[in-house]
C-alpha cells in the first residue's frame, strides 16, 4: 500500500514534458519554508478552507494498482511532450519499495518516471528504486551542515548520495530552492556551487521561493513562518543566477 | 513611432460631422425610385461609391477609410435622404446580409476589369432573359461605382500633394496602385492588397459587418512570391503594408485565416502566413480575428510563433483543427476543392469563401428544457411553453428521463427551426437584391442571379448555437448519480428544489455539486456530452434552410451563455437561477479541477465532425506558460488535443491578478485584450458580469 497525498495532472514544473505528479505523504525533513505542509506527516491531515467553506482530508493508503489507471489517462500527453510521471512528496524515497512497484508497472507501459527527492535518506533506498526510474530531481538546499541539521537533514549523506548516483550512472537533475535568509546570501551561494562542483555537477535548476502555500497552513490551523517573506525580486534572482552561471548551466523555474 | 501607430491616431480622430452613408446612397436611389429593385439599389450603391470625395490619411500606404462619409448637410436634407433609403430596406444578419467571405481569390486572379468583362460576357449569354440582364446590369453598375471610387482615391491623393504634412512617396504609391488596379489585374502584392482593402471598405460603406478577409496567405501569395523573387519587396515592407490595413480593424470582427492543408494533405503555411501573423501581433488590436487552420504537418516553429503571439495577451490566432473541420464540411456534400479552401467568418464559423450566401445563426438554449420536464411544460422563469411530458414521479429510470428529455429537445428544435424560417423568410428575396455582394460570389455573374436568389454555387446555411453543453452534461450526471444511483432524493423533490432555486435545499445543492462533472475525464459525466452532440446534431440534420442548405450545429456561445443563463431556472447541476450557463463547448467554469490534460481528455470525447460550424473551447493559461521554458509543453498539450479530435482551442494568457486589478483600475489596462469565446475585445470595455465570467474560467496550470 502506498501512502498517497494527491495526484496532480498537467504538471509542467516537475521534470521534462507534461507530467502527472504523484504526491506521497511523510517527510523526514522539516523545512520551515515547505509549501506542502500537508505532506509532512504520514498520518492524514485535515484542511479547512474557511473562505471557501471547504474541508478536505489529505492522505490515504491505496494499492498501487488502484492509481495506475489514473496515471495512464494522460499517456498521449506524455508521448507528445516527452513527459511522464513524477513521484514527489513529502519525501517519496521513504516509500522506496512502493515506488519500485509503481514505477515497474509504469515502465511496462513505456512511461518515464522521475522521483523528486531531498536525498537525505540512506543510499540503500536509492538502490531499490534505481533500476526502475528514469531519473531523479534531486534537491540541494545548503552547503552548511549545521543548516541541514536544523531542518533534519544530513549534508554529508546528501552529497554522498549524489556522488553514488553519478558513480552508478543514474541520471538526476539538481534543483536548488532559493530561500531568502537561508541560502541566497553570496557566501552560501558560493559554498553551494563549490560543493556541487566537487561532486561533478554541471547543470542546476533554480527554484525561487514563493509563498503560495500560505493558505494551506491556514487551512491546517497553523501559521506559515514565511507568510510575510516576499518573493525574490527579479534583480535578486538575476544576481544569484549569475553566480550559479559561473559554475553551471542554469535553468530557472 | 511606427507608421501604423501614427495611422491609429489619425483614424481615432474622426471628422466631427455626421456619418451619413445613406445621404450618398439616396442620391442614386432618387434617380429612378420606381425602377426594378436591383436597378434602383445599384444606382444607390453607385452614388454611395462614386460621389463622396475620398480622404487620404497622412500615414496610409494603403488607401481606404470611412472618413469621407461624414457630411455637415442641413438636417432636413439628411431626413429626406433617410426617408428615401427607408423605401429600400436592408437585409439583416438573419436574412443573410453579412458575415461573408468574398471570393478574393478570383478577384485577385482576374482583377476588376476582368470581373466587369465577365459581366459583359454573361449579359450576352443571357440576352434573351430580361430579368437576368437587369440583374447583371445592376452588378455591373456597382462595379463601375467601385471603379470610380478607386479613381477618386487616386485623384484625392494627387490633390494631397499640395497639402502640408503629406509624404509624396506614400501618395505616389497610392496613386500608382489605384491606377494599376482600375486598368488591369493586380501585378504586385501592394496592388492586390489595395484592391482587397477597397473591396472590404466598400462592404463597410454598404453597412456590412463581420466581413471576412479569408485566406489572405493563399490568395495574395502568388503576388507576394513574385515580388519577393524579383526583389521588388521585402518581408519588412509586406508586414508594414499589412499593419497599415490591420490597424483599422478595431470595431469589427474580421476573420483572417492562415495555414491549412490542400486536398493532397500538404500544409499551406508559407512565408506570407508568417508576415500576417507578425503584422497582427504588432498591431495588437482585437478586430483582426486571426484563425490558424492547424494540421499535423504545420511547422513547429510557426506554431511556436503563434503561441508567442497568443502569449502577448492578444489571444489569437484561434487554433482550428483542419482535419475535423474538413470532415465536418464534407458531410454536406460540397466539392473537395471548395471544402479545402474553407475559411472562417465572424468568430469561428466555417465558411466556403465566395461560394455560399452570407451566414446566419441563432441561439438554442438546451438547459431550459429541464424546466419543462419538472414543471409540466411551463417555464418557471418566463412562462415559455414546452411539452407536457407528465408528472416526473412517473419517471423511474435514467433511461426514461433521457427519453423525456429527447422528446422535449425534439420539440424544441422544431420550434427553433420554425422561428428561424419565419425570420429568414420574412423578406421577398426579389425585393432585396445585393448586386455588389453578388459580384464576389460564385457563380452569380455566370448565372445572372443574385447571391440570395439562386446565384451562389451552394445554398445558404444556418448555425444553431447550442448553449450549455457543460450545464447540460453536469445536470444529467447529477440526476443519474443523486436521483437514480444513490437515490438521495426523488425527481419530484429535485423539482421542488429547482422551483425554490435551492432555497431551503442547500444540502441537496451541495450533493448535486459534488456529483461527477464534465471536464475531469470521468465517463460518468462525459458520456452525456457525447450524447449532447450526437443527439442534437441528429435533430438539426432533419432540417434544411429555405434554399436547401444545411443547418449546422455550433458549440460556441460568444458571451450569450450569460444572457441565456439569466432567463433560465436553476438546473440540476446545482447552478442557481440566472447564473450563466457553461460557456461555449467548455466545461462549466471552475468545475474542471483536474488540470488541462483531463479537460482535454473530456472535451475530445464528443464527435466534433458533427459540428460543422465549429466549436470554441476556452482555456486560460498564466503568462508563465508562454515563457521559452514552458511554451513547448503548451504546444504538446495543444497537439495532443487536436490528435484526440478536438476542434478548436481559444487560448487566453492573462493572469487572474491582472484581470482583478483591471476591474478596479480600468484606466491602467486600456490595451488589455481578452478573447471572449470566439472574438477578442478590450477587457475594460466589457460589462462587469462578462469580466467576472472571464475571471472564473478555470485558469489552468
Amino acid at each position: 500500500m502506498i501512502n498517497l497525498s494527491n495526484i496532480q495532472h498537467f504538471s509542467v514544473g516537475d521534470g521534462d514534458g507534461i507530467r502527472t505528479t504523484v504526491f506521497l505523504k511523510g517527510c523526514n525533513l522539516r523545512c520551515p519554508w515547505c509549501h506542502n505542509p500537508e505532506n509532512l506527516t504520514a498520518d492524514p491531515v485535515c484542511l479547512h478552507y474557511k473562505n471557501l467553506g471547504k474541508t478536505e482530508t489529505v492522505g490515504k493508503r491505496v494499492s498501487v494498482e488502484d492509481i495506475i489507471p489514473e496515471l495512464l489517462e494522460d499517456k498521449d500527453f506524455y508521448e507528445t511532450s516527452g513527459g511522464g510521471v513524477t513521484i514527489s512528496g513529502g519525501e517519496p524515497m521513504l516509500q522506496a519499495e512502493e515506488i519500485f512497484t509503481l514505477a515497474s508497472t509504469l515502465k511496462i507501459h513505456g512511461i518515464s518516471v522521475f522521483v523528486d527527492t531531498a536525498g537525505s535518506v540512506p543510499y540503500d533506498f536509492f538502490k531499490v528504486t534505481n533500476p526502475v526510474l528514469d531519473g531523479y530531481l534531486f534537491d540541494f538546499k545548503s552547503a552548511d551542515s549545521e543548516k541541514y541539521k536544523k531542518i533534519g537533514g544530513n549534508l554529508t549523506l546528501v552529497k554522498d548520495n549524489m556522488a553514488r548516483l553519478m558513480a552508478d550512472g543514474i541520471p538526476f537533475k539538481v534543483r536548488i530552492p532559493l530561500i531568502p535568509d537561508f541560502n541566497t546570501d553570496p557566501d552560501s551561494v558560493h559554498a553551494m556551487c563549490e560543493n556541487l562542483c566537487e561532486v561533478g555537477i554541471s547543470k542546476v535548476d533554480l527554484i525561487p521561493f514563493h509563498r503560495l502555500g500560505t493558505s494551506k497552513y491556514e487551512a491546517m490551523g497553523q501559521s506559515y513562518p514565511y507568510k510575510d517573506t516576499p518573493p525574490l525580486t527579479d534583480e535578486e534572482l538575476r544576481c544569484i543566477k549569475s553566480v550559479y552561471e559561473e559554475y553551471f548551466s542554469v535553468k530557472t523555474e | 513611432m511606427k507608421t501604423f501607430e501614427l495611422l491609429n491616431f489619425e483614424l481615432k480622430n474622426k471628422p466631427s460631422e455626421d456619418f451619413t452613408p445613406y445621404y450618398f446612397r439616396a442620391q442614386g436611389l432618387e434617380k429612378n425610385l420606381s425602377a426594378k429593385p436591383c436597378t434602383a439599389r445599384a444606382d444607390g450603391i453607385y452614388s454611395l461609391f462614386s460621389i463622396p470625395t475620398p480622404i487620404i490619411l497622412k500615414n496610409e500606404w494603403v488607401a481606404g477609410n470611412l472618413h469621407f462619409l461624414f457630411t455637415n448637410i442641413e438636417n432636413f436634407f439628411l431626413d429626406h435622404a433617410k426617408g428615401i433609403c427607408r423605401m429600400f430596406p436592408e437585409r439583416s444578419f438573419e436574412t443573410n446580409k453579412d458575415h461573408y467571405a468574398p471570393n478574393y481569390r478570383h478577384l485577385i486572379a482576374v482583377g476588376l476589369p476582368g470581373l466587369i468583362d465577365e459581366i459583359h460576357h454573361s449579359l450576352k449569354l443571357h440576352e434573351n432573359d430580361p430579368e437576368k440582364c437587369e440583374t447583371l446590369a445592376a452588378m455591373g453598375r456597382t462595379l463601375c461605382g467601385f471603379k470610380k471610387m478607386i479613381e477618386n482615391h487616386a485623384a484625392a491623393a494627387e490633390a494631397c500633394k499640395d497639402l502640408e504634412g503629406y509624404d509624396h512617396e506614400k501618395l505616389d504609391f497610392i496613386i500608382n496602385n489605384c491606377n494599376a488596379i482600375v486598368k488591369g489585374k493586380p501585378q504586385s502584392f501592394a496592388e492586390g492588397l489595395q484592391l482587397v482593402w477597397f473591396c472590404h471598405n466598400a462592404f463597410l460603406m454598404e453597412g456590412r459587418y463581420a466581413m471576412a478577409l479569408g485566406r489572405m496567405d493563399q490568395y495574395l501569395y502568388p503576388l507576394y512570391r513574385s515580388d519577393i523573387e524579383s526583389g521588388r519587396i521585402t518581408d519588412e515592407v509586406v508586414v508594414e503594408l499589412l499593419e497599415n490595413v490591420f490597424i483599422r480593424l478595431q470595431d469589427d470582427i474580421v476573420n483572417i485565416c492562415i495555414g491549412g492543408q490542400n486536398k493532397y494533405g500538404e500544409c499551406e503555411v508559407n512565408p506570407l502566413s508568417r508576415c500576417i501573423l507578425r503584422a497582427v501581433g504588432n498591431c495588437n488590436v482585437p478586430g483582426p480575428n486571426l484563425s490558424l487552420r492547424y494540421t499535423l504537418n504545420t511547422p513547429d516553429d510557426f506554431l511556436d510563433d503563434c503561441l508567442k503571439t497568443i502569449g502577448t495577451g492578444l489571444g489569437y490566432p484561434a487554433l482550428m483543427n483542419d482535419d475535423v473541420n474538413i470532415a465536418a464540411l464534407k458531410r454536406f456534400g460540397y466539392e473537395d476543392d471548395d471544402v479545402y479552401d474553407y475559411c472562417m467568418v465572424g468568430c469561428i464559423e466555417n465558411f466556403l469563401s465566395g461560394k455560399q450566401p452570407p451566414w446566419s445563426d441563432g441561439r438554442f438554449d438546451t438547459p431550459r428544457y429541464f424546466d419543462y420536464i419538472f414543471n409540466r411544460g411551463i417555464s418557471s422563469t418566463n412562462y415559455s411553453i414546452g411539452l407536457d411530458t407528465g408528472d416526473v414521479s412517473d419517471i423511474t429510470s435514467m433511461e426514461r428521463f433521457m427519453e423525456v428529455l429527447e422528446a422535449q429537445l425534439d420539440y424544441g428544435v422544431s420550434e427553433y427551426c420554425a422561428g428561424f424560417y419565419k425570420r429568414n423568410n420574412s423578406i421577398n428575396q426579389k425585393f432585396y437584391p445585393e448586386p455588389f455582394l453578388s459580384c464576389f460570389c460564385d457563380d452569380c455573374i455566370g448565372k445572372g442571379l443574385d447571391i440570395n436568389d439562386g446565384g451562389s454555387k451552394y445554398p445558404s446555411v444556418h448555425g444553431a448555437a447550442l448553449m450549455g453543453i457543460g450545464t447540460m452534461t453536469d445536470s444529467l450526471a447529477a440526476i443519474e448519480k443523486v436521483v437514480f444511483t444513490d437515490k438521495t432524493v426523488t425527481l419530484s423533490q429535485l423539482g421542488e428544489a429547482l422551483k425554490c432555486n435551492f432555497e431551503g435545499y442547500e444540502d441537496l445543492r451541495m450533493t448535486l455539486l459534488a456529483a461527477p462533472k464534465y471536464g475531469n475525464n470521468d465517463d460518468f459525466a462525459d458520456k452525456y456530452a457525447v450524447w449532447f452532440i450526437d443527439y442534437l446534431s441528429s435533430l438539426f440534420d432533419k432540417y434544411k434552410t429555405r434554399d436547401g442548405g444545411g443547418i449546422y450545429v455550433v458549440a460556441a456561445s460568444n458571451t450569450d451563455n450569460i444572457g441565456a443563463g439569466r432567463e433560465i431556472n436553476a438546473t440540476p447541476d446545482g447552478r442557481l437561477r440566472g447564473e450563466p450557463l457553461s460557456d461555449a463547448a467548455s466545461p462549466t467554469y471552475g468545475r474542471d479541477k483536474r488540470g488541462a490534460t483531463s479537460t482535454v481528455n473530456s472535451v475530445t470525447k464528443p464527435d466534433y465532425t458533427k459540428v460543422a460550424c465549429g466549436t470554441v473551447v476556452n482555456q486560460k493559461f498564466s503568462p508563465a506558460m508562454f515563457t521559452d521554458a514552458k511554451r513547448g509543453k503548451l504546444l504538446a498539450l495543444i497537439k495532443t488535443y487536436f490528435k484526440k479530435g478536438g476542434q478548436e482551442m481559444q487560448i487566453n494568457a492573462t493572469s487572474r491578478e491582472i484581470l482583478i486589478d483591471a476591474m478596479g483600475h480600468p484606466e491602467n489596462y486600456q490595451n488589455l485584450v481578452v478573447r471572449v469565446s470566439g472574438f477578442s475585445a478590450f477587457y475594460v470595455t466589457l460589462s462587469k458580469s462578462v469580466q467576472i465570467d472571464i475571471l472564473n474560467r478555470t485558469q489552468q496550470e
